[in-house]
């Protein structure tokens, strides 16, 4: 009887060996050619070296990939301790597998009838941060099993507690225990007390719901647990548990997560992504010196951040919680450097590059474009007589246009110069009706606008999509007296040697002649001077400039885009629902009301200690005074004069008689009294 | 019977023991997960690089390699420019897509290789020693948008200080198209019938007036510097050029220490015809004693 039950016990044991063997066998044979091959050594995880990125003053803005890889002795010996305890505490004493925390795991499993419990030891977590996806699967698990005990017959437990420090991730963009030091505690991770080591083996295991940046309490219970665990393995006595307990947790301010700088790194990295490829960017070990000019990037962010909040507090409520956005792009005339570009209020929060983006309507700041076209071919000047009145188009047989002024109202006779600076939708009409739209586009391709153009009579108006960076680009040319740079972002890439991949050249093209481009300048000056853009002097800013305001229907749409001999600055503000912008007064935001401060705001402090350059005045160019209202030479008895700059072959003619003169004069209804109440004037205070 | 018993019950033991003894082995000293372990450890090298870790390391060869071409290229447009041994041949190069960098040395160099009257057309030496005083002056780019080359004496920054501009339109007027040629004049394509003695050359030369000599024919000084000894002189016109008239260049051919040269000029339009009238040779055979140059002598007389 009993050798009967001794034979049976026998061979059950015989059978289940047997069993699992052919099993593990069965399994091997099956997973063996999925099973990733080894590398000579754990430090090759952290060969990368960084990308930084650096602004146009030499400080690193960005580094792409780093880590901070240290060796096991330049660890506190408590964070080991604190780790070995919270994910492994048998890990000296197994070869990969903990046969208790697997075989308690697999009993959980089975109860839940899923994988919910891990018992992965610290090397299991190495093999699978090194090599698998994070799905919880069942072959994931037996893969990730057979290469840690691999990894146990290859490397020392050295080796591995040093490989998985450097690589876990701690939350907050940590990877890696001296990184995780860093941000959380300011710190070298040999530096680590007994309370912050323990708050950091926490981390791995939830590393955003024990954030102590996210949930203080939460993280500090994590602690406690942990430091309970470093008790039960005799890392520490409980006196010391109490101890640790009492002291500061000493956490460091959290790490802004939005910079002012992260829309025009984002942009380099996408271009050169782009041009080079992904791998060449965050895997090359790159130096990429850009044009960037964190000074003025900070100003612009500040000039946004301040104006927006203004902004805010006029809009009506209701809607729909959406915040007002705005763009700035900021281009150094002399080289086509890209200084600034802001693409919205806030990184963390909207990452939608608006200053690149061309589906924005540009307004009346597309006007000197036309403007300049027509001097161009319709041989026109500043000086020119214009009739602004009510005049219907014709499209097309049949179909007719009737462009409206932005006031509602019309002026009669006026200069072409006055026009501009009034901003007048009929004038700008009437000569796309003239040019055609095709040449007005063969203008705006010359000045360096790329966005598709539709080649249709609004075009007058600005009722087509261009980005912020494009304009700012247009505005350079006037700026420049016909030369176009084109704007760029990068001016080196070095590799990690030293050796220059890339450098920029500057491809300076004279698209205009400098004659050609003085006088609509000059008219851009009366804008900012007397014009639509008169806030920008209002608002104390005074060196030599010129600019146009833009405001598209509905007031959906403000620009103001605007230079000094320097910069060419451009501003956008909008809601991203293409909604208008209603104040509570019922009053809609206009490009001198919403965009113009920031330029001012921001040109103010950019420039503050800079020199005021005028513009220089190109050979072949005179000045004149004329009457705004007939264009003839102004003598003592003109009421309206106006200065304007002319080529020196434009023939001015003198009054004739008082009775000679004619022209439209618009009805008293229709007449606009002078001085014009702009909507401007009321102005928000920044 | 009672032997088969006991040699059953100890296989039962023995059995036992052996299962013990690695069971036990396996809770002390993990036999199986180290078995396993050194076994895959043993066929690792058969194994495909799978994974996280294995991606990375490609995305960081891929980069490397991107940086080595990149290098590659850089060096090999570097070297080339270093290679270039005039003015027109580093303009030969230069197209549209392509701009042109040389070293400010490299540019002295190709400036001052040529006859001085020549290179001074692109720019005056007193300009290039404008340019140098800032001691910024660190190379020359050269682009070509359309018709137009630019050249731009860059600094550090890689910011023009000063450009010049040339039409690349009758280059083979231009100062530009001045080029070395090793070899004889036969071998740079000036036909026997317009190839000269010096003394000959000479004779016209003598019938120009002085402004259109020193138009003509480089500075002696340069081959007194450079020890060349004149020999024969050439004259030809561009026949597959595409502008009318055809350009017409004067080829001097000299001895160096080594080699036998042609320098390579262009002829001002205004002095090609009267001097092309000057050159006119019958062209007979070679043996018949009429294969004489209008100042008697064989063209082509020099050895």
């Amino acid at each position: 009887m009993k050798r009967r039950i001794f034979d049976k016990i026998a061979f059950s044991l015989f059978t289940v060996v047997m069993a699992f063997s052919l099993l593990g066998l069965v399994l091997y044979m099956d997973l063996k050619d999925d099973l990733p091959q080894l590398p000579d050594s754990l430090e090759k995880i952290n060969l990368s070296l960084p990308t930084e990125i650096y602004s146009s003053e030499g400080n690193v803005i960005k580094v792409l990939g780093q880590r901070h890889p240290v060796a096991l002795e330049e660890i506190s010996p408590r964070f080991t301790q604190a780790m070995i305890a919270t994910e492994d505490s048998r890990f000296y004493n197994h070869s990969g597998v903990d046969h208790i925390a697997l075989a308690r795991a697999m009993v959980r499993n089975i109860q839940n009838m899923r994988i919910s419990q891990g018992g992965s030891t610290i090397t299991q977590q190495l093999s699978k941060n090194l090599f698998f996806s994070f799905e919880r699967k069942w072959v994931r698990k037996l893969k990730e099993l057979l290469i840690a005990l691999q990894i146990e017959a290859t490397f020392s437990k050295e080796e591995i507690l040093e490989a998985y420090c450097n690589q876990v991730y701690f939350g907050s963009g940590a990877y890696g225990v001296e990184d995780a030091s860093l941000v959380y505690f300011g710190k070298r991770a040999k530096d680590l007390t007994l309370l912050q080591a323990a708050m950091l083996a926490g981390l791995p295991n939830s590393p955003n719901s024990s954030n102590p940046f996210n949930n203080f309490e939460r993280a500090m219970s994590r602690t406690r647990s942990v430091l309970k665990r470093m008790t039960r393995s005799n890392f520490i006595s409980p006196i010391q548990m109490e101890q640790a307990l009492e002291t500061d947790l000493e956490l460091a301010p959290q790490r802004i997560q939005s910079n002012p700088n992260q829309y025009f790194v984002q942009f380099v990295i996408d271009k050169l992504e782009r041009e080079y490829g992904k791998e060449f960017v965050h895997f090359g070990g790159l130096k990429i010196f850009t044009t960037i000019d964190t000074r003025l990037q900070q100003y612009a962010q500040q000039a946004v951040t301040t104006h927006m909040k203004a902004l805010d507090q006029r809009m009506t409520a209701g809607e729909e919680d959406e915040r007002l956005q705005a763009a700035v792009v900021a281009l150094e005339n002399k080289t086509g450097a890209i200084r600034v570009l802001l693409g919205g209020r806030d990184y963390a929060q909207s990452q939608f590059n608006r200053a690149i983006s061309n589906n924005r309507m540009a307004g009346s700041s597309f006007k000197p474009i036309v403007y300049l076209t027509a001097m161009e071919i319709l041989g026109i000047s500043p000086a020119t007589l214009m009739k602004d009145e009510p005049v219907v188009l014709e499209i097309s047989p049949g179909k007719t246009w009737e462009p409206k002024n932005f006031s509602g109202k019309y002026s009669g006779d006026l200069i072409l110069k006055r026009a501009l600076m009034k901003s007048l939708n009929v004038v700008s009409a009437k000569l796309v009706y003239d040019l055609t739209p095709q040449r007005v586009i063969k203008t705006a391709r010359q000045m360096g606008i790329t966005s598709p153009l539709g080649e249709n009579l609004s075009l007058a108006l600005g009722a087509t999509g261009v980005s912020p960076l494009e304009m700012a680009g247009a505005y350079s040319v006037i700026a420049n007296l016909g030369i176009l740079n084109e704007p760029y972002v990068v001016e080196r890439i070095e590799d990690f040697r030293g050796n220059t991949l890339y450098e920029h050249f500057y491809f300076g093209v004279q698209r205009f002649s400098q004659k050609s481009i003085y006088p609509l300048l000059d008219m851009m000056r009366g804008v900012v001077e007397e014009g639509t853009g008169r806030v920008i002097r209002r608002m104390g800013f005074r060196h030599p400039a010129g600019g146009k305001t833009g405001t598209t229907n509905d007031y959906k749409d403000a620009w103001f885009d605007g230079f000094t001999k320097d910069l060419s600055v451009s501003v956008w503000v909008g809601y991203d629902s293409n909604a208008s912008m209603i104040d509570r007064n019922g009053r809609g935001l206009t490009g001198g009301s919403a965009a113009a401060p920031i330029w001012a705001y921001f040109m103010k402090k950019g420039l503050r200690e800079k020199s005021r350059v005028n513009f220089p005045v190109p050979e072949g160019i005179r000045f004149a005074e004329v009457d705004q209202t007939t264009g003839f030479i102004a003598n003592s008895d003109t009421r309206g004069k106006m200065k304007v700059a002319i080529k020196n072959e434009v023939v001015l003619t003198l009054p004739p008689s008082t009775d000679s003169i004619q022209g439209y004069f618009p009805s008293d209804d229709q007449f606009t009294p002078e001085p014009e109440t702009i909507e401007e004037d009321v102005l928000p205070e920044l | 019977m009672k032997k088969a018993g006991i040699l059953g019950n100890l296989n039962g033991i023995v059995f036992f023991v052996a299962l013990l003894v690695i069971f036990s082995l396996e809770i002390f000293g993990k036999v199986v997960e180290r078995g396993v372990g050194h076994y895959l450890k043993w066929e690792n090298y058969k194994r495909p690089q799978l994974g996280r870790i294995w991606e990375r390391d490609r995305e960081k060869i891929v980069a490397q390699k991107k940086i080595e071409s990149i290098l590659s290229s850089l060096n090999s447009q570097e070297q080339s420019s270093e290679s270039i041994q005039s003015f027109k041949e580093l303009f030969e190069q230069l197209n549209p897509s392509v701009p042109q960098m040389v070293s400010r040395k490299k540019f002295l160099q190709l400036y001052f290789e040529y006859p001085e009257k020549l290179s001074h057309q692109i720019i005056s030496p007193y300009e290039l020693l404008e340019i140098d005083s800032g001691r910024d002056w660190q190379r020359v780019l050269l682009t070509q948008f359309g018709e137009w080359i630019t050249i731009s004496f860059i600094n550090s920054q890689n910011f023009p200080i000063r450009e010049v501009f040339l039409s690349s339109e009758g280059m083979g007027e231009n100062p530009l198209s001045q080029d070395i040629f090793r070899g004889t004049l036969e071998e740079a394509g000036f036909s026997s019938t317009s190839i000269l003695s010096f003394a000959d050359f000479m004779r016209v030369m003598k019938t120009l007036d002085p402004d259109a000599q020193q138009k003509l024919f480089p500075n002696p000084q340069w081959f007194f510097s450079k020890n060349y000894h004149v020999s024969r002189v050439g004259v030809k016109e561009e026949a597959d050029s595409e502008v009318y008239p055809a350009p017409v260049r004067l080829g001097v051919e000299y001895q160096s220490d080594f080699y036998t040269e042609v320098l390579m000029l262009p002829v001002p339009a205004l002095i090609s015809d009267n001097l092309l009238s000057q050159i006119e040779i019958p062209v007979y055979d070679d043996d018949s004693p009429e294969a004489v140059s209008p100042f008697g002598e064989y063209p082509g007389g020099m050895n």
